[in-house]
């Protein structure tokens, strides 16, 4: 059995579990990487000093019994979720609240990228390959975008360039990200290279030429900051309802919702979507039936790359407004995004508005507590280790079931597949 | 059976040439140095045999070389560990906390180790016990120590960097006090290009320590016999009355022990934990992964390849120094350029038959 088949299995394993199982785990996952997170808030608050402790653990004390214990902490735990979640939201709960503020826009609008990095990373796992390399597609999908806008922009403008210059953007992003996709494609269909490594090397690769270029000729001069020069307003998404401050544009969102879509109607309901998913899922079938695995595979990663260079477009032509080093870590998220959503296009809309919360909320963290910025990144590593082990939760389900229970769950759960989507042919 | 046979001929077969090729252009550019001495070629050349940048390609290769072999031993044993990289970030934040706190080099390698193994052992509870997904628990252990190392560091020293910590000593430093030692130790480490490997950090020799070692265990002892065929038979293995699980568990802890000290050796020979973006680690785990790939999962091997990585990076760094007219952005680049290009020239490496499978007793 050659590697590939044997990568294709395992991630048959996480396509096999049936939808509704594949959203408790997931569940489950988050609710399992908050305990994590809480004792690490805890530890870390005792590990650091403070003037006051913003946090204190004791016994109740009925009866005015004297106070035997208290633990005090640095970081307040609760404080932190809070701050994540409803500050992510701009606290939905508390009387007047508008659903048109600012905090909510940055969450919708990291949600935005978040879609496309999603689905850039699930596409290629559904076709079987792991594809790390998002956030280099996108850097180089941005940064052509960039220059294609800059370079288009003189020539037209008002509402008219807002429309040619916007899909050209894309465009370009989709075009550059996708050439940069199907670099480690063709490597691993035609040379047997493996695509994890090659995908980060090439992360590596984007950063550095995307610093040359951006430091040196492509550097707008009046700026002490590696970016371009800024994108006239009328070439970037026009906000709508939601403030232009934000960097939002609801139109942005619903480009993300059509994507979505489109890519979930590719996958399920084409030939080339078959194709793709037979190579990913049974790969000795898919040749059999007479799928051209080499093509595939450049084909899958070129249209995993396209996506990641859109979720670059529209980070710049969204967020930035121009081209700046130092892009936040959407094609890493993305990979979390994709596992959790168990690699379903339409999982990946609610992965990344989760996604979405927790990196707006971060923001709201930091203003509000002590707590470091990083502590997300650690959550995004908790989930995915926890997403990964679904034999945990299920023995802790077997575990919590009454033993009659579990032995109607042991006959019909075990293995194959529950939803028949993925029936061989 | 003769089609694996074949294969793996063939795969020798590429890598044989990829060696060739590149002992080729190396020659090609010593006969193009020698005799243009004012061109490129010249420069690189004279910065090839300089005393400095094999030094420098020394002290890289210690936390890569170091992961390489812990990937090795891993691999051999049947669970692929794609999250080196992760092992190596967190063991150089915790040997700077450990040094900082202790003042004590045993101490502070100690700490990197321990945190290193512990992290290990995670990813072996979730990939043997529960039987995940051996790369998306490996990029999980990544993006934890990803996470977790930057958030430590803010939380102790107020910034993703650390404050600095005093370096392990030289050979110089050793030796310099006893009398004859000291002195052929001197006379040594004054030889032209060869000195620097007389006048070294005691990590590298650490290094050499556990390349040797690990090549006597793998192909030597009966726990090395265990491991080879925990990942190419673990059926056999479990027949001739071994836990699998327990030879994996042993090894994948292994690798954990093997990377801690690399990255206890990184962040300590430069005295500091640095965790902005990738960290200070910046990828070594995973060029690590390519190096015993290319040396084809023997420890010599591995040494060997995980050199030519880290002498393209020395290299680099040296021509960062001097002016060749080439931007340095671009110059940074290519150790993993490099790497690609091995990767594509080396192509499917025969992995062991059962590596990324788990293995089920039959007994329960």
């Amino acid at each position: 059995m050659s590697a590939r088949d044997r990568a294709r299995r395992a991630l048959d394993r996480l396509v096999e579990a049936s939808a509704t199982e594949r959203a408790l785990i997931s569940l489950a996952s988050l609710v399992l990487a908050i305990a994590v997170g809480t004792v690490l808030i805890l530890v870390a608050g005792r590990m650091t000093t403070c003037e006051q402790a913003a946090f204190v653990l004791t016994h109740p004390r009925p009866f005015g019994l004297p106070q035997v214990f208290a633990m005090g902490f640095c970081y307040d735990p609760v404080a932190v979720f809070d701050r994540l979640f409803l500050g992510a939201l701009g606290d939905p709960l508390r009387a007047g609240w508008d659903p048109l503020n600012s905090q909510f826009a940055v969450t919708l609008r990291e949600t935005t990228v978040l879609v496309f990095t999603g689905l850039s990373v699930a596409l290629a796992f559904r076709a079987g390959i792991f594809n790390i390399g998002t956030q280099g597609q996108l850097v180089v999908g941005a940064l052509a975008t960039a220059m294609a806008v800059l370079w288009a922009a003189p020539l037209v403008s008002g509402v008219l360039g807002t429309l040619l210059l916007v899909p050209l953007g894309i465009l370009v992003g989709a075009l550059f990200g996708g050439f940069y996709g199907a670099i480690p494609g063709a490597l691993k269909a035609y040379a047997d290279a493996n695509e994890v490594i090659t995908t980060i090397m090439l992360n590596f690769v984007a950063t550095g030429v995307v610093l040359y270029l951006v430091s040196g000729i492509l550097k707008d001069p009046e700026s002490a900051a590696n970016q371009t020069v800024p994108l006239p307003d009328y070439a970037q998404f026009p906000p709508v309802l939601f403030g232009e401050q934000f960097g939002f544009s609801l139109l942005a969102l619903a480009f993300g919702l059509v994507a979505i879509v489109a890519v979930y109607f590719l996958l399920e309901q084409t030939t080339f979507g078959y194709d793709l998913r037979t190579s990913g899922h049974q790969p000795a079938a898919a040749a059999y039936g007479g799928v051209d695995a080499e093509r595939t595979i450049v084909a899958s990663m070129t249209l995993s790359g396209a996506l990641g260079g859109i979720g670059g477009a529209i980070y710049v032509l969204m967020i930035l407004g121009n081209f700046q080093t130092g892009v936040p870590a959407y094609g890493f998220d993305g990979i979390t995004v994709a596992i959790l959503a168990g690699n379903n296009p339409l999982g990946v809309g609610f992965a990344a508005f989760l996604f979405g919360v927790l990196k707006s909320g971060t923001t709201a963290v930091q203003f509000a507590t002590d707590v470091p910025p990083q502590l997300v990144g650690v959550l995004r590593g908790l989930i995915i280790l926890f997403v990964a082990m679904p034999e945990f939760f299920r023995l802790i389900g077997r575990y919590l079931q009454p033993p009659e229970r579990n032995r109607a769950v042991a006959t019909d759960g075990g293995h194959g597949s529950a939803d028949g989507r993925e029936g061989s042919p | 059976m003769s089609r694996s046979q074949a294969s793996a001929l063939a795969g020798l077969g590429r890598r044989g040439l990829a060696v060739v090729g590149a002992v080729g252009l190396v020659a090609v550019l010593v006969v193009l140095g020698v005799a243009f001495p004012r061109s490129i070629a010249g420069d690189l050349v004279q910065i090839m045999f300089a005393k400095g940048t094999l030094a420098s390609a020394l002290r890289l290769s210690v936390p890569i070389a170091l992961a390489a072999l812990g990937g090795i031993f891993a691999e051999k044993s049947g669970v692929i560990n794609i999250g080196l990289e992760g092992l190596l970030i967190i063991s150089a934040f915790a040997a700077i906390y450990a040094m900082d706190l202790s003042n004590n080099l045993w101490i502070a390698f100690g700490g990197g180790v321990l945190a290193s193994t512990l992290l290990a052992g995670l990813f072996a509870v979730v990939c043997i016990e529960f039987r995940a997904d051996q790369i998306i628990a490996g990029l999980a252990v990544w993006l934890i120590a990803l996470g977790l190392a930057p958030f430590a560091s803010q939380v102790v020293y107020n910034a993703p960097n650390s404050d600095s910590v005093r370096t392990p000593p030289t050979l110089p430093d050793l030796a310099g006090g006893i009398p004859v030692v000291g002195d052929v130790q001197a006379a040594l480490g004054d030889l032209p290009f060869l000195g620097a490997l007389f006048s070294a950090s005691v990590t590298v020799y650490l290094m050499f320590l556990m390349v040797l070692a690990s090549w006597y265990v793998l192909n030597r002892t009966q726990f090395g016999r265990w491991i080879r065929a925990s990942g190419e038979n673990p059926k056999a293995l479990d027949t001739a009355g071994v836990n699998v699980s327990r030879v994996r568990y042993a090894a994948v802890l292994l690798s954990g022990v093997l990377s801690g000290m690399g990255g206890a050796s990184l962040s300590l020979s430069l005295g500091q934990f640095t965790g902005n973006g990738p960290t200070m680690v910046n990828g070594k785990g995973f060029i690590a992964i390519v190096a015993y790939l290319f040396g084809n999962y023997n420890p010599i091997g591995a040494f060997l390849s995980t050199m030519l990585f880290a002498g393209l990076d020395a290299l680099q760094i040296a021509l960062q120094l001097r002016d060749v007219g080439v931007p340095n952005q671009l110059v940074r680049i290519t150790p993993f350029v490099m790497v690609i290009v091995v990767l594509a020239l080396v192509g499917r490496t025969r992995l062991p038959s059962a590596a990324g499978e788990h293995y089920e007793s039959g007994e329960d």
